[in-house]
C-alpha cells in the first residue's frame, strides 16, 4: 500500500463526529462509492448479491448498499472499503457495464438519532423532500444549501448524505448549525 | 388606567416595558397596542406625510398607524405594528417619524402645508432648477417624509428556513380554519394549521359570542388540545403564510423569537416554504372605516377593534370609565361593538348610523340617518360633530368606532394570478373562480361570516379538498353558534370639504382621490401611483376597496369596473434576513475546498475565489512586499526548474461506452474517436450557435473510456450539455458519462525538471520522452502502490504532467512532491502565475473564450473539423460569422515601461477612437517576467497579417492609451520544443 497518509474531506487524520442533543453527525470516510451504469443490451447484475433497486430506491446488504441514480444508473457502496480499488472490484462483478470510481467525489456524513423524530426533524430544515422521499429504504438526490448532495435514509435511525468532497466543510457546517439549533430548541 | 374586567391576558403576572423612554406595565397576551391603550397612551405615532397624531385603528396586522420602533441598538425593527408587536417584560419601543417629542412634532408644520403636499406633488413641484432634484429635493422630501429608520447595523441573530409537505395547509385559525384543520386531521391527513397570532383563534378570541353556550375561547382549547395530541398535524402559531406561489407552495414566517427579548440560542425567525397538496384559505376579514372630516385622530379606530380591545385586552381606548364612547357604523355589525361595550360597563355614548331605517340592538341612543362630520381633539379625539336631517351638533366623545363593513381577506387567494370578484350582495370582493389551484378559501374571507357559517364553511372545504386527494373525511360536529347574516350596504365615504383620510399611512384623503380623477389619474394602477395609495407596509389593507369605491363614485363607473390592483406578496412586511435563509457572510453560499486547500493555508497562500472554488492565488514567501514578486518567482521557477499547482478545479467528466468515441466526435469540434488509447488531445466545443464556449483535454484511457477535462468554470455546463446530448439528442448511442471532478486530486507539475521530479515517485514507470512522449496518458501506481493517473500536457509551454490521486492523497502527495523536489527548486504556484505563464505561451482561457469568440479567431479554425458533424460545426461556418477576420495575436508596448491593460479597445493611429473604428480589444496581460515587459493577449482585425505593426490601446475609463506591437501570441517557445523535450 501507498506510503502515503490520506486526509478525510473534513481535512483531518481521523473522521470528525460531533453530538448534538439526540442527533450525532458522524464524517463516514471509509465509505467506498462507485457508480454503475448498464451499457446497451447488457443484463441487470446483481453485484454482491444486491438487488438494484427501482428510483427513490435503496436497497442493502451487510456490508453493501446500492441505490438508484438515474435510468439504468446505480451507485454502490461498501462500508469499510474506501482504500481499496471499489471500482475495480465491482467492475468484476458486474460485466456489461460502465463502472466509475466514486469514492472520492463526496464526503460522506451519518447522521444518527434514537428514533425517527429528531432525524426528521432537521431533514425538515435541510432538504425539501415529502418525508415519503426519505422514508426508510429511501435514497435520493436533492439539494442542500445550494449543494447537490445524496440523501440515504438506512434506517428509522440513520441517514447518510454526500455531498461533493470539496463542499466538505460546507456540508458540516449546514448540517452542525441545523443540528444545534434542533438540539436547542 | 382603563384596564376593566375579561379578558384573555395573565393578569398574575406583571411584564414592565417602555415606550418612548417612559415605563409602563402590562400582561402576557397583551400586544404592546393593548398594554399602551390599558396605560392610557393613545399616541403611537406621527403620519408619513403630514406629520398627524395617530393611534391604532385595528387590532390586527393590518393597521397602517401604530407603527413603532421595537427594540434598540442592533435589533432596532422600524415598522413594527404595535397592534401585532406580542408584549414581554422588557419590551422597549419608540414612536417614529417626529422631530422633537411625539406630543409636538416639529414636523407638523407639514400638516399646514398640506395643499402643498396633495397627490401627485413631488411630481408637480420641485422640479426646477433639473440638477436640484437628485441632491437636494429627493433627499430632502425622504428626510421629511417616512417611517422609521434603519439601525445600519449587522442583524445580531440568526434565522432558520425549512420544508413542510401536507396534505392540506389550512391558512388561518379562527373558526373556519379551527374547523378545517379537525376535519383534515380526524380523517387523518397530514395538516398544517398556520395563524399569524399568538394564540388560535382568530376572531373567536375577540367577540363575546358564546359557543355552544360557553365561551369560544374553551372551544379553542378543546380543539387546539385535539389537534397538538394528533401525530399528523403541525401547529404554527406566529406564523404568517404570506404568499402563495406555483404548484401549491407557500412562503410562511415563524416568528420564533420575536416575543422574547433577545432570541437567546433560538433562531429568531424561520422562514417555511409549505408545499401542500390543497389548501383552506381562512384569513377572515378585515374590517373597512368610513372616511369622514378629520377621522384619523387617535382615539377612532375600526369598530370591530374597539370591541377586540373590550373584550380579547380587557381595555377600553378612552383615559378613564367616565369617558364617552360611539360608534359609528353603516351595517349591524358595528351595533355589536355598542352592545359589547354597554356589557363591559363602557359609558357609551350612542351609535351614529347613516341608514334611516337602522334597527336598535339594546338600550343604547341611537342617531339613525345621521353620520359624523367632523372631530376635535389635538392629540386625541375629545369631540365629534354628529349630523342629522341638515343640523350639527358636536358631542363630547374620546372614543369612536367606525365600521363601514368587512372586506374578506382575499390576498392569498389574489397572488397567482387570482382576481377578485365582486359581491354586489356582500358590497365587498370575494375570491374569484381560477384562483391558485388547490386552494379553498372559506369562512370570513369567502364572505361567509358569521361564526356559524365560518365553522361549516371550513369543515366543509376540508372535506371537499381531502376529497380530491382520495381521503374520505367526515364533518365533526360543530358548536352552536351565532349566525347574524352580514348585510352591507353602499356607504363609502361622508361628504365633505374636509379632509377626510382614507389611507391613513400614506395621508391620502377623499380630496386626493377626487385630484387624481381630475387629473386623469383615474385607472386603478394611475391612482395608486399618484397619490401613494396602498403603498408601504400596510400595503392599503384598510384602505383600497374605500378607494375604488370613492374613484367609482368619481367616474360614475360600478366598483367591479373600476377594477382592483395586482395582489403580490408578502401579505405583511417579510424581513430580509429570513428571507436571505439565514446564511450570511463566507456561509452565504458553500465553498469548495481544493484536496491542498489546507497545505495551501499552511503556506500562507493568498486565495481567491473561482466560482465556489477557492484556489491558491500565490505563496508569497518572507520579505516579498508585493504579490508581483511572488507571482514572477513562482513563474521563473516553472521555466527554469519545476512548479507545481493544483488544477484539480478543472472539470473531469468519465465517458464510457462502445460509442464513447463517437458520441465525442459530435460534442467536440474536433475528432476524438480516432484518439489512440493512451493518448491525450486538445479539443473545442462549441455553442449551437457557433462560438467556442469551452476548451480542454480528452484523454483516451481504454477503448471504451475516455476522460474529458473542462475549464473550471464550465465544469458543471459542460457536463450538463453532455447529458443532455446523451439522453435527448443521440439516445442510440451507448455511452455513460459521470462528473469525478472531486474524485481526483490533480497536480500540475511543469518545468525542465518535472520529469526528474516525477520519476521519484512513480512506481516503475517508464517516463522517457519515447515511452511516454508529450500527450500520452496512463494508469499507473505512485508512491508505493497508490493508483494513480498521469497525462503529459502542458498549459504553461514547458515540460510538464499532471498527476491524479484519489482526493483524499491529494494533500500528501502534494507534501511529497515538495520534499523530493527540495533539490530541484520545485517551488508551488497559484492561478496568478499560471496565468502568466499561459498568456506568455497564448494559451487562450476565459477571457478568451468569452462567448462571443470562434475556433478561427483564437487561430484554431481548423479544429473544427470538416470530416463529420458536431454540435455548432455548421453555424460556426455561417455568413457572418465565418468572416470574423478578427484574430488572436500577441501585443507587447512599444515602450517597454508602458502597461497592457486588458479591456482596452485598439485603434489605427490616427483614427477617431469610437465605435465606428474600434479593431479589437485586449483581452488578457500580464507582467511577463520572460520578456521583461507588460504583454497581453488581444483580438485584432486582420491581426494575422499585422505582424510588427503598431497600434493603439485605449482605456477610455481611465484615461490612458498605450502604443503597442502586433507580435505572434507566443511569446515562449513558438516551435513547442520545449513541451516535447
Amino acid at each position: 500500500m501507498a506510503d502515503l497518509r490520506p486526509l478525510t474531506a473534513l481535512g483531518a487524520d481521523t473522521a470528525r463526529s460531533a453530538r448534538f442533543g439526540a442527533l450525532t453527525l458522524t464524517e463516514r470516510p471509509d465509505i467506498a462509492l462507485a457508480s454503475l451504469a448498464l451499457r446497451a443490451g447488457a443484463a441487470e447484475p446483481a453485484p454482491f448479491g444486491l438487488t438494484l433497486p427501482g428510483p427513490g430506491g435503496l436497497s442493502g446488504s451487510q456490508d453493501h448498499a446500492a441505490f438508484w441514480t438515474g435510468a439504468g444508473q446505480w451507485m454502490v457502496l461498501a462500508e469499510g472499503r474506501a482504500e481499496t480499488d471499489f471500482a475495480a472490484e465491482l467492475r468484476a462483478v458486474a460485466p456489461g457495464c460502465s463502472v466509475t470510481e466514486q469514492t472520492d467525489g463526496w464526503a460522506g456524513v451519518d447522521i444518527t438519532a434514537p428514533g425517527a423524530d429528531p432525524l426528521e426533524r432537521l431533514t425538515e430544515r435541510l432538504v425539501n423532500l415529502p418525508p415519503e422521499a426519505l422514508a426508510p429504504g429511501r435514497a435520493t438526490r436533492t439539494v442542500l444549501h445550494h449543494m447537490p448532495v445524496l440523501a440515504l435514509r438506512h434506517s428509522d435511525t440513520r441517514l447518510t448524505l454526500f455531498a461533493m468532497r470539496s463542499a466538505a466543510a460546507s456540508l458540516w457546517h449546514a448540517l452542525e448549525t441545523s443540528a444545534q439549533r434542533q438540539a436547542v430548541s | 388606567m382603563t384596564r376593566i374586567p375579561g379578558g384573555l391576558i395573565d393578569r398574575s403576572q406583571t411584564l414592565t416595558f417602555s415606550f418612548n423612554g417612559k415605563r409602563y406595565t402590562g400582561h402576557p397576551g397583551d400586544t404592546l397596542a393593548s398594554a399602551l391603550l390599558a396605560n392610557g397612551v393613545h399616541l403611537m405615532g406621527r403620519s408619513f406625510k403630514y406629520h398627524r397624531p395617530r393611534g391604532p385603528v385595528s387590532a390586527g396586522s393590518e393597521d397602517p398607524n401604530a407603527l413603532v420602533t421595537l427594540r434598540s441598538g442592533a435589533r432596532a425593527e422600524p415598522n413594527t405594528r404595535a397592534t401585532v408587536a406580542e408584549l414581554y417584560d422588557g419590551l422597549t419601543a419608540r414612536s417614529q417619524n417626529h422631530v422633537g417629542p411625539l406630543g409636538f412634532d416639529a414636523m407638523a408644520v407639514n400638516d399646514l402645508l398640506s395643499p402643498v403636499f396633495a397627490a401627485g406633488f413631488y411630481y408637480k413641484t420641485f422640479m426646477w432648477p433639473r440638477a436640484f432634484w437628485e441632491k437636494l429635493y429627493e433627499p430632502m422630501i425622504r428626510r421629511a417624509a417616512g417611517l422609521g429608520a434603519l439601525s445600519g447595523e449587522a442583524d445580531p441573530d440568526s434565522y432558520d428556513r425549512g420544508y413542510l409537505h401536507c396534505d392540506l395547509l389550512v391558512i388561518g385559525a379562527g373558526a373556519a380554519g379551527l374547523s378545517a384543520a379537525l376535519t383534515a386531521a380526524r380523517a387523518g391527513a397530514q395538516v398544517v394549521l398556520a395563524d399569524e397570532d399568538f394564540r388560535l383563534g382568530g376572531r373567536l378570541l375577540a367577540e363575546s359570542d358564546p359557543l355552544d353556550g360557553g365561551p369560544a375561547s374553551d372551544w379553542v382549547a378543546e380543539v387546539e388540545a385535539e389537534l397538538r395530541a394528533l401525530p399528523n398535524v403541525r401547529i404554527l402559531t406566529r406564523t404568517t403564510v404570506f404568499g402563495t406561489y406555483d404548484h401549491g407552495i407557500f412562503g410562511a414566517v415563524e416568528r420564533v423569537a420575536d416575543h422574547l427579548p433577545v432570541p437567546g440560542t433560538s433562531v429568531r425567525q424561520t422562514l417555511w416554504r409549505i408545499t401542500a397538496k390543497r389548501s383552506v384559505l381562512a384569513a377572515g376579514a378585515t374590517e373597512r372605516h368610513i372616511p369622514f372630516a378629520s377621522n384619523d385622530r387617535p382615539g377612532i379606530m375600526m369598530a370591530g377593534a374597539l370591541r377586540a380591545y373590550a373584550n380579547r385586552w380587557a381595555t377600553l381606548p378612552v383615559a378613564g370609565p367616565q369617558d364617552r364612547i360611539a360608534v359609528f357604523t353603516n351595517n349591524d355589525d358595528g351595533h355589536r361593538t355598542a352592545l359589547d361595550l354597554l356589557a363591559k360597563g363602557a359609558n357609551l355614548l350612542g351609535v351614529i348610523d347613516p341608514r334611516a331605517d337602522a334597527p336598535r340592538f339594546g338600550d343604547y341612543q341611537l342617531f339613525a340617518g345621521a353620520q359624523v362630520t367632523g372631530t376635535h381633539g389635538r392629540l386625541g379625539l375629545s369631540s365629534i360633530e354628529i349630523t342629522r336631517d341638515g343640523r350639527a351638533d358636536w358631542l363630547e366623545c374620546h372614543a369612536l368606532g367606525v365600521s363601514g363593513g368587512w372586506n374578506p381577506n382575499v390576498h392569498l387567494a389574489s397572488h397567482h394570478r387570482g382576481r377578485p370578484v365582486w359581491n354586489e350582495e356582500l358590497q365587498a370582493f370575494v375570491p374569484g373562480e381560477g384562483g391558485p389551484q388547490g386552494l379553498i378559501p372559506a369562512g370570513a374571507c369567502a364572505g361567509r361570516g358569521s361564526t356559524s357559517a365560518a365553522l361549516g364553511d371550513g369543515a366543509r372545504a376540508a372535506q371537499a379538498a381531502l376529497s380530491e386527494l382520495g381521503i374520505s373525511a367526515a364533518l365533526p360536529r360543530l358548536p352552536e353558534a351565532e349566525d347574524r347574516p352580514l348585510r352591507q350596504t353602499a356607504f363609502w365615504h361622508v361628504p365633505g370639504k374636509a379632509r377626510a383620510w382614507v389611507d391613513f399611512q400614506n395621508d391620502v384623503t377623499v380630496k386626493d382621490i377626487a385630484l387624481a380623477h381630475k387629473e386623469n389619474m383615474r385607472p386603478v394602477e394611475h391612482l395608486k401611483r399618484w397619490t401613494t395609495l396602498g403603498m408601504a407596509t400596510d400595503q392599503g389593507k384598510t384602505a383600497n376597496v374605500t378607494a375604488l369605491a370613492v374613484m367609482a363614485e368619481l367616474t360614475g363607473k360600478a366598483i367591479p369596473e373600476t377594477g382592483t390592483t395586482i395582489f403580490r406578496p408578502p401579505y405583511t412586511g417579510v424581513s430580509l434576513s429570513v428571507l436571505g435563509g439565514g446564511d450570511t457572510g463566507k456561509d452565504f453560499r458553500p465553498t469548495r475546498l481544493t484536496p491542498t486547500h489546507h497545505w495551501a493555508e499552511a503556506q500562507g497562500a493568498a486565495f481567491v475565489e473561482v466560482g465556489p472554488w477557492l484556489r491558491a492565488q500565490y505563496f508569497p514567501r518572507p520579505g516579498e512586499t508585493h504579490w508581483r514578486e511572488s507571482v514572477d518567482r513562482e513563474a521563473k521557477a516553472v521555466r527554469s526548474a519545476v512548479g507545481l499547482c493544483d488544477v484539480t478545479t478543472l472539470g473531469k467528466i468519465d465517458v464510457q461506452g462502445r460509442d464513447a468515441g463517437e458520441f465525442l466526435n459530435r460534442v467536440y469540434s474536433n475528432m476524438m474517436g480516432t484518439l489512440k488509447v493512451g493518448r491525450v488531445r486538445y479539443g473545442l466545443m462549441l455553442r449551437e450557435d457557433g462560438h467556442l464556449y469551452d476548451d480542454g483535454t480528452c484523454a483516451r484511457m481504454a477503448e471504451d473510456h475516455y476522460v474529458v477535462t473542462t475549464t473550471t468554470g464550465n465544469a458543471g455546463l459542460v457536463y450538463r450539455n453532455m447529458e443532455f446530448a446523451r439522453q435527448c439528442l443521440w439516445p442510440e448511442l451507448d455511452v455513460q458519462i459521470i462528473s469525478t471532478t472531486d474524485a481526483w486530486a490533480q497536480i500540475a507539475v511543469a518545468g525542465p525538471r518535472s520529469r526528474e521530479l516525477l520519476s521519484r515517485i512513480v512506481d516503475g514507470f517508464d517516463l522517457s520522452n519515447e515511452a511516454f512522449p508529450f500527450m500520452a496518458c496512463a494508469s499507473l501506481s505512485v508512491c508505493g502502490g497508490l493508483r494513480a493517473r498521469l497525462f503529459r500536457i502542458s498549459f504553461s509551454g514547458e515540460l510538464a504532467y499532471e498527476v491524479a490521486v484519489p482526493a483524499r492523497y491529494g494533500h500528501a502527495l502534494m507534501q511529497r512532491l515538495m520534499a523530493q523536489g527540495a533539490d530541484l527548486g520545485v517551488t508551488p504556484y497559484g492561478t496568478e502565475a499560471l496565468g502568466v505563464l499561459r498568456i506568455e505561451k497564448g494559451h487562450a482561457a476565459g477571457a478568451e473564450l468569452n462567448g462571443q469568440t470562434t475556433a478561427a479567431m483564437i487561430g484554431l479554425g481548423m479544429m473544427v473539423s470538416g470530416k463529420k458533424d458536431s454540435i455548432g460545426a455548421v453555424m460556426s461556418r455561417r455568413e457572418g460569422l465565418a468572416e470574423d477576420s478578427r484574430r488572436l495575436v500577441g501585443l507587447q508596448p512599444v515602450d517597454p515601461e508602458a502597461k497592457v491593460v486588458p479591456g482596452s479597445h485598439l485603434f489605427a493611429d490616427g483614427t477617431a477612437q469610437d465605435m465606428a473604428h474600434d479593431q479589437g480589444w485586449i483581452t488578457s496581460a500580464c507582467f511577463s517576467p520572460h520578456v521583461g515587459s507588460s504583454i497581453g493577449l488581444g483580438f485584432l482585425e486582420d491581426g494575422a497579417a499585422r505582424m510588427g505593426e503598431v497600434i493603439l490601446a485605449a482605456n477610455p475609463l481611465e484615461g490612458s492609451c498605450a502604443a503597442l506591437r502586433v507580435v505572434p501570441p507566443h511569446f515562449v517557445d513558438p516551435e513547442g520544443e520545449r513541451l516535447r523535450g
